[in-house]
């Protein structure tokens, strides 16, 4: 055990991104670091300036993700309903970047029980093959490179 | 819409990723592309000018031969662009591996109920 996991980013469709992930611990475990509040902020990108990180776990609830703004980017959130909950093995959600419900991304994970631990798939439906497009262009490997880069211009370099 | 975008637009199709894949084996003509489709020789030319004005293929001119091949920079520019939005969720899940770690530590967990596989 202890290689590396495999990693399968896929487009499936003109909408769809598909992540596969396995991890070596059960589904109950996976899904509270993915839901929990407390935890979250622990492994999303741009924790450090995740402001606000709320969760109301249940079919008709909703999220609010957070991150303020540095003096190089404006601050930033997602927020969305959420349409479905059967804890711990699926869970579908809405995502609207800052608030624009004209364009949400529709977000269905879920995590099977394997006997090595749990296998999370997660279908990303943007509203149409642009938006996929310039979301992960964009929202995430731009601003993510550069939150990465900045990080590992503070390690120390001995 | 970017180049990029474009070129996303052109994978979208099966038809058109089996192409290229058979295009990364090297060049071949049209007739060759069209031989394992059961669609007409137009529909394949149709697929492959999509692929072209993507920026993912191009036409050698050879005499009165045609052939495709696969276009370096195109190709290279949506590898980049998949690894590292690729790149960006590897490190997410791995700081997920990290807070998993933490709560085996602190509790851990009992023989998984039922040993579903």
């Amino acid at each position: 055990m202890n290689q590396r996991p495999i990693l399968q980013v896929a487009q499936d469709g003109e909408t769809d991104i598909v992540v596969r992930r396995d991890f070596s611990h059960p589904p109950e475990r996976v899904w509270q670091v993915m839901t929990d509040p407390a935890l979250i902020p622990h492994w999303m990108a741009s924790a450090e300036s995740m402001s606000r990180c709320e969760i109301d776990l249940r079919p008709g609830g909703s999220f609010y993700y957070e991150w303020k703004g540095t003096q190089a980017s404006p601050g930033f959130h997602f927020s969305g309903p959420i349409l479905a909950v059967q804890a711990p093995h699926h869970m579908q959600h809405v995502e609207f970047f800052n608030g624009d419900t004209a364009s949400g991304t529709t977000i269905t994970t879920d995590l099977e029980a394997r006997r090595s631990g749990t296998r999370m798939v997660m279908v990303m439906r943007y509203a149409s093959a642009e938006a996929r497009a310039a979301a992960i262009e964009i929202g995430m490997t731009d601003g993510f490179d550069a939150v990465y880069d900045r990080l590992e211009a503070l390690l120390p370099t001995a | 819409m970017t180049s990029l975008d474009r070129s996303f637009a052109a994978l979208a199709d099966p038809v058109r990723r089996a192409l290229l894949d058979r295009l990364a084996e090297g060049e071949a003509s049209v007739q060759e592309l069209a031989r394992p489709f059961a669609i007409s020789q137009p529909a394949i030319s149709r697929h492959l000018k999509v692929l072209e004005e993507a920026g993912l293929i191009e036409t050698r001119i050879a005499g009165t031969a045609r052939p495709r091949r696969l276009k370096p920079e195109g190709v290279a520019a949506l590898w980049d662009w998949l690894g590292r939005y690729r790149a960006q969720w590897e490190r997410q899940f791995e700081k997920m591996d990290c807070v998993l770690e933490g709560l085996a530590e602190a509790a851990p967990a009992k023989v998984p109920r039922g040993e579903e596989k």
